[in-house]
């Protein structure tokens, strides 16, 4: 399993793509993520590439052992971040992040990037919008 | 006496100049509507015939079957991924449809399209050329345009059958699709594009859309490399991958 991820049914699917900015179907599907499922990741950034055609964080995730585990989410392009709030410097190596995500289908560690919320308790959206009601979140 | 008819004759001039300006309008490029700068698309209005759901494409019974057997192999499995995942662009229509914006260039004779998505560029010839009677098959065509009073009316022939009509890659057209663009300022930085396409091979009749783009004057087109750091896969019988490896 995937130890340390809070993994929730949203159960409001529609509710959840209707707020997916459709950039990313743009380049592909969703078919390779589970988006009936919410998974709240803990842990230490230890990249974040600002590169084309998407942002990717990678996420060093402890497990039940104690032991890091890399995740890697991908999340829109630094074209549509940057005019949205977001910089290269949103994310630094170290830094301590609670990021949502759908999950990969499967066992693999990876998924897609719905929110993520900074050391100083801020929440940074693709859409650089208000968080979702906390009544969503796990 | 001579005072009273250079009075008149300005008032004649002027009166003149009022009546010949609009009919001027659709000729001098100063009195044409300013469609330059970087738009993009507004969020939920993509490509909509008119109020409520988007119009589906018409199919005739050969292309029908075509989607027919594409959602019979989604079904098994197959296609659940678009080329697009390997960095293909979409071509046409779809590269008009992107999340991303796009910027107007007006030169004498041409407008250009700079398509951020996929680093895509079209060529609007407004030089009064016509079509080749043979076009090389491209994916986004070759494009000839004029104004028609306050709009830039494109007319684009010449597709690759091998890009998709959309909504999904099971929509397929044929080497005969014809697109007209017809681009107007609705409001000082909003402009309406409507867009109909006719295809004798795959539709039984011309499907038309309206999207609504917001210009965007601080904004500038960025780079967009799509093989940069591309870790989505779409194989042969179109199924989804994702590399992991950092």
């Amino acid at each position: 399993m995937k130890p340390n991820a809070t993994r929730i049914r949203t159960g409001a699917l529609w509710l959840t793509l209707a707020a997916l900015p459709t950039a990313v179907l743009a380049h592909h599907s969703y078919a390779m993520f589970d988006m009936s499922q919410t998974v709240t990741l803990q842990g230490t950034i230890r990249d974040f590439q600002w590169t084309n055609p998407h942002s990717w964080i990678w996420i060093d995730v402890p497990n039940a052992q104690g032991t890091a585990e890399q995740w890697g989410i991908e999340g829109m392009s630094p074209n549509y971040l940057a005019r949205r709030g977001w910089s290269k410097h949103t994310l630094k190596p170290g830094d301590k992040v609670s990021v949502l995500i759908h999950p990969l289908k499967g066992s693999e560690r990876g998924g897609s990037f719905l929110s993520v919320t900074l050391a100083d308790g801020s929440v940074m959206r693709q859409s650089g919008g208000p968080p979702p009601p906390a009544s969503s979140a796990p | 006496m001579r005072r009273s008819v250079r009075r008149i004759t300005g008032l004649l001039t002027v009166s003149m100049l009022a009546v010949v300006a609009p009919a001027m309008a659709a000729d001098t490029p100063g009195s044409r509507p300013d469609l330059s700068g970087v738009w993009e698309v507004t969020m939920g209005v993509r490509t909509r015939p008119g109020p409520g759901m988007p119009e589906q494409p018409s199919l005739t019974p050969e292309y029908a079957q075509k989607l027919a057997g594409f959602k019979a192999a989604q079904a098994r499995g197959d296609y659940q991924e678009t080329p697009q995942a390997n960095c293909v662009p979409p071509g046409m229509p779809g590269i008009m449809n992107q999340p991303y914006p796009m910027e107007l260039l007006f030169t004498p004779g041409k407008v250009t399209i700079v398509i951020e998505a996929y680093s895509q560029t079209r060529r609007i010839f407004m030089d009064g050329r016509k079509h080749p009677d043979d076009p090389d098959l491209t994916y986004n065509g070759h494009s000839i345009g004029h104004w028609d009073g306050d709009t830039l009316v494109v007319d684009s022939v010449g597709f690759t059958p091998d890009t998709a009509l959309g909504p999904s890659q099971g929509y397929r057209h044929s080497d005969q699709m014809h697109i007209v663009e017809r681009f107007r300022l609705t409001a000082p930085d909003i402009m309406e594009v409507v867009t109909t396409i006719d295809d004798p091979k795959a539709l039984t009749k011309p499907m038309t859309a309206t999207k609504v783009l917001r210009r965007h004057p601080d904004w500038d087109i960025a780079e967009y490399i799509c093989e940069q750091n591309n870790r989505n896969l779409s194989d042969d019988k179109g199924k989804a991958g994702i590399i992991l490896n950092h």
